[in-house]
């Protein structure tokens, strides 16, 4: 008797819209991604950046190779020269290699200057390319990041 | 539409229908999960309803090659799942489009070793390279946004080459 009162007093299904209607004034659990950008959490490591000193500008990284060095993968060359009257080398080129990286961040660790960092894996992981040449990130990329395109419908 | 491609010569305008064919490929790009490791993890997750794929209509997951236009590979390509991949590539129907995602599959990420296919556009051509280890699935979902601007692009007649990398190794450095 009772079973055959659920079935037609529709119990079961009720109970089952009831569930939907109580999910459906919540607000969307979607982000929209190319729109709102969801913040990374702080130990987030994206690619690979070279900073600047952020008051004046000049070159932090003192081409000490150690980041080269220690990269697992041999992913990073670069060189520089000994300008007179400079006391710190002048960075020439920057090679990052991105297409075989696994964001270890051990470049960015062992990085020794202080107080601002050289190399820092920074937020950004918008990555997307269409050849193999372009993973190669130069020493002009590597202050500003590869360029982000825009979204367009 | 495979019917057209490649058989007019290069002189051939086609511009509304070309425009109504684009957007119909670019709109409904459905993806064949090439699920090989962690990555596999993130296309899951890009696929679910925080970051929902759908929004750009590659919702459809396909089991078989034949119903699919992207071939999404996520993960480490071995050797011996390399000619798995290539016949599944072969199989699926034109236009087909392929991403490689993650740095196992753009170059064989972390595994130089005899095992690991150095790069799936060693036997596959690649559109769009996500890198990443493994990429967020907003990236993912970048990379999609960047191969569908390509198709865009690249219209219905006169489609890019694509290019297989045989032999050829990664680019380097210098001095490196």
């Amino acid at each position: 008797m009772g079973r055959w009162l659920r079935k037609w007093l529709l119990v079961d299904l009720l109970k089952g819209l009831w569930v939907t209607l109580k999910y459906t004034p919540q607000p969307a659990f979607t982000f929209q991604y190319p729109q709102e950008r969801r913040a990374v959490s702080p130990r987030f490591r994206g690619v690979l950046r070279l900073q600047v000193e952020p008051a004046t500008g000049a070159q932090t990284c003192i081409v000490c190779d150690q980041c080269a060095k220690v990269c697992p993968d041999d992913l990073i060359a670069l060189g520089g020269h000994r300008e007179a009257g400079l006391k710190i080398k002048v960075l020439d080129y920057f090679d990052f290699n991105l297409s075989r990286c696994s964001f270890c961040g051990l470049c960015a660790e062992v990085c020794p200057t202080r107080p601002i960092k050289a190399l820092i894996m920074s937020e950004d992981y918008e990555l997307g390319s269409y050849s193999r040449e372009t993973q190669i990130i130069r020493v002009d990329q590597m202050y500003d990041g590869p360029p982000i395109e825009v979204y367009t419908r | 539409m495979g019917l057209i491609d490649h058989r007019f010569p290069d002189n051939f305008i086609t511009t509304n229908i070309d425009r109504v064919l684009t957007w119909a490929r670019y709109s409904a790009l459905w993806p064949m999960g090439f699920g090989l490791a962690c990555c596999a993890i993130e296309m899951m997750a890009a696929s679910a309803s925080r970051y929902d794929i759908s929004r750009f209509g590659a919702e459809v997951f396909r089991a078989s090659p034949r119903q699919a236009d992207l071939l999404i590979v996520a993960g480490t390509v071995t050797k011996k799942m390399a000619p798995v991949l290539r016949r599944l590539y072969d199989q699926m129907p034109e236009p087909k489009w392929v991403i490689s995602m993650g740095s196992c599959s753009n170059a064989g990420g972390p595994f130089p070793t005899y095992s690991v296919l150095q790069g799936v556009d060693k036997i596959v051509p690649v559109d769009v390279y996500v890198s990443g280890c493994p990429p967020r699935p907003e990236a993912l979902l970048y990379g999609l946004m960047r191969l569908q601007d390509r198709i865009r692009r690249e219209g219905t007649v006169l489609r890019h080459e694509r290019v297989i990398h045989v032999g050829d190794t990664e680019p380097t450095l210098i001095n490196g």
